[in-house]
């Protein structure tokens, strides 16, 4: 089997949500938050918004997402029992919790972000009615965000070139250099790319009036209904356990 | 006025918001299937020319507009930008920043989704348009994974999509290796040989010189002249350089790259190698959740470079020539066999050391806040001897030519002077070899016999010079060897 056929074969199996649905994940997961959401309701979400990721062929970052939170409640509850002896332990657990409390968040804009094809979230923001000085840079950002991690590597190689080490351990050692020489030219490469993929966009009919269509038919299914009826029961969880 | 033209620019004048006038007093016109190409050196005002045709000035490049600029019907100074999408397609000359999507066929729908056309139509235009290109076996890939050539071939398919009337191509070239430009210059045959009216703006004329009708000279924002083919082949060589621009015909070059590329590649110069390779097999290995093997792995012969030559590394897009820099240099460890430096096997931190890349994209690489302080940047971290470093770096920005803006932030330098600079940093910090990847991409003849000139010298200075390139006047012109990797 060719690499191709391999990858249509991945694309066809693979569930694809509709838009809506991820984003009824991420406001439940941002309310969450709000509420400071106890952990049932936080464990809860942070698994079934890994769901879209597990099933919409981008295992390894469902994966990924589901060992850091396991990681950090590990995290929290062995400081929860060693704090009495050991009182810095108290850093760790309260950042440790600090974090848990974003990951709904993150696990649903990582769904959101990984499985939602540019095109689908312009036509779904559409039929939101969202306007376009919303919906144009959504799409931008969302083709933005894979580039930024080939930019860091860049960034790092040739700051390795230079002698200076562009590593983790650099970064505990000089944050604030480290973070000037790293963003800098993060950001002024930022800045060209988002231009060109603006002008090519709009070059392209990106922001024509009227309603744009999908080339794979976007409408509510069943299984969207299910996704946004899953989606609230951490929110039932977290109003019944306070 | 000619009432058959599809693109008129008549008596055009423009100016970007805040700036002089960029185009003066420009008159131009395109027929249905007629290829006007826009010829001139950098900033002469072609790519305006172009942004007036496909409508993106003066809508999104904002500035004053007096004259009349029209592309099929659509006024550029009044239609909306969205309107221009269905009559002009565009691409422009970066292939990896003007894709949309992860999958290339999502790429090609994304204009009929635009254009609101019913999802049945759309699979059936994608597939038409694929086929007619020949581009169908390369549908529903990852884009990222696709070379450079075929994100083009994308890139204009995905603008021919809607059919449009008039093409307009921004330095479409400036990347490509010849075989991708072959593959555009059958795609732009088969559109002209649809009645489409075609603008390119290209540095690059040897690519698609049988195809062309008309070139117009551009210099200093003023329409020079306008030439028909013949008169334009007819002209002497020496008129063309002098305008800046790039040869008609490179079947010499090429001839003399493959003479270069035959010769043998090791024991070549006096004295022991600055580098070497022995065994050398470059490629990275997949990185999945559950699978573990190589994903792309590419054989170099065995290589010796010397101080002072100047090695041309030649090869399609997408061969594995910057996967070869990087472990040259040593950020990337080899599949198998050795990077040997002075005669000896290098780890990969000595080569690191030794080494200097110059990349494509010089700004990823420059991270002081003044040219001064970017080329003693080492010094300062490493507390050494400031007061004779400085003299030392005065001394290299003067040679570079780089002394008048030592005190400017390297973000606002010019391209070329970008360049230069990571030359000259790579000079202070003593390092053995100097990797430049794609150093003339985009450039016209001047700008790139410069950068030729700059490549001598830094390779008189003891220095082995590693080119990676698709330039073939670069290569001919100031290599002294060549490795091709295909």
């Amino acid at each position: 089997m060719t690499a191709a056929a391999r990858a249509a074969g991945v694309r066809t199996r693979a569930l694809r949500l509709d838009p809506r649905a991820k984003l009824t994940m991420l406001a439940v997961a941002n309310v969450l938050m709000f509420l400071h959401a106890g952990p049932a309701a936080q464990s809860l979400a942070v698994v079934l918004f890994s769901l879209p990721l597990l099933f919409g062929g981008k295992a390894a970052a469902g994966v990924r997402m589901l060992a850091v939170y396991g990681v950090l409640c590990a995290v929290e509850w062995a400081s929860a029992l060693g704090v009495d002896r050991l009182p810095w332990l108290h850093i760790a657990g309260a950042t440790a919790a600090g974090v848990c409390m974003m990951m709904p968040c993150l696990t649903a804009g990582m769904a959101m972000f990984a499985t939602t094809r540019p095109g689908d979230m312009v036509c779904a923001m559409r039929r939101m009615r969202a306007p376009d000085a919303l919906v144009i840079p959504v799409v931008v950002m969302m083709r933005f965000f894979p580039t930024i991690r080939h930019d860091y590597r860049l960034i790092r190689q040739s700051l390795r070139l230079r002698g200076f080490a562009g590593g983790g351990m650099a970064l505990a050692r000089h944050p604030l250099r480290s973070l000037e020489y790293i963003l800098v030219p993060l950001l002024m490469n930022a800045a060209n790319v988002a231009r060109d993929l603006t002008v090519a966009g709009l070059a392209r009919g990106l922001g024509a009036p009227g309603e744009p269509t999908s080339m794979v038919e976007l409408r509510m299914r069943a299984v969207d209904w299910l996704a946004v009826a899953l989606s609230l029961a951490p929110l039932a969880v977290a109003a019944v356990t306070g | 006025m000619d009432s058959t033209a599809l693109c008129t620019l008549r008596d055009c004048t423009f100016a970007y918001s805040g700036e002089g006038a960029a185009l003066r007093n420009v008159t131009l016109h395109v027929r249905a299937g007629e290829l006007v190409m826009l010829v001139g050196p950098s900033g002469c005002g072609k790519t305006t020319a172009t942004r007036l045709v496909n409508g993106l000035a003066p809508r999104h490049f904002t500035g004053t507009l007096t004259g009349h600029a029209c592309t099929g019907g659509l006024e550029a100074s009044r239609a909306p930008l969205e309107s221009h999408a269905r009559v002009v397609g565009s691409v422009f000359q970066n292939p990896k920043t003007q894709y949309f999507h992860a999958r290339s066929t999502d790429e090609l729908a994304f204009p009929c989704e635009n254009a609101g056309m019913p999802a049945p139509q759309i699979r059936e235009r994608v597939r038409q348009v694929a086929a007619r290109f020949g581009i169908a076996d390369l549908l529903d890939r990852a884009i990222v994974n696709l070379s450079g050539g075929q994100q083009q071939r994308f890139a204009v398919a995905s603008a021919a999509v809607l059919e449009p009337a008039v093409m307009v191509l921004d330095e479409p070239t400036s990347n490509l290796d010849t075989a991708s430009m072959a593959r555009l210059h059958g795609m732009i045959a088969a559109l002209k040989a649809d009645g489409v009216a075609i603008v390119i703006a290209e540095h690059r004329l040897a690519w698609c010189a049988d195809l062309v009708d008309r070139y117009c000279v551009f210099d200093g924002g003023e329409l020079l002249g306008t030439y028909t083919a013949r008169e334009f082949e007819a002209l002497p060589a020496t008129q063309r350089e002098a305008w800046g621009l790039r040869a008609l015909d490179v079947s010499e070059d090429r001839a003399r790259i493959a003479a270069l590329a035959r010769a043998p590649h090791t024991s070549h110069g006096e004295g022991t190698p600055v580098l070497g390779t022995r065994g050398l097999e470059v490629g990275y290995r997949k990185r999945a959740l559950f699978r573990r093997g190589v994903e792309f792995s590419l054989r170099i012969p065995d290589v010796d470079v010397y101080g002072g030559q100047i090695v041309g590394i030649m090869g399609r897009n997408g061969a594995g020539k910057s996967t070869f820099a990087r472990t040259l240099c040593g950020l990337q460890a080899p599949l198998a066999g050795t990077v040997e430096l002075g005669g000896e096997s290098a780890r990969a931190s000595a080569l690191s050391r030794a080494a200097a890349l110059v990349m494509q994209d010089v700004h990823y690489q420059l991270f002081a806040e003044s040219v001064r302080a970017e080329v003693m940047l080492e010094t300062v971290q490493a507390g050494g001897e400031l007061a004779a470093a400085r003299e030392q770096c005065d001394a290299l920005l003067g040679e570079l030519d780089l002394l008048d803006v030592a005190d400017r932030h390297p973000m606002s330098l010019s391209g070329g002077q970008k360049q230069r600079l990571a030359i000259a940093v790579a000079l202070m910090g003593k390092k053995r070899f100097v990797v430049l990847d794609e150093p003339t991409s985009g450039l016209d003849r001047a700008h790139m016999m410069q950068v030729g000139a700059l490549l001598r010298e830094l390779a008189d200075r003891g220095v082995a010079v590693l080119v990676i390139t698709h330039d073939d006047e670069l290569a001919a012109h100031w290599c002294d060897r060549i490795l091709a990797l295909d």
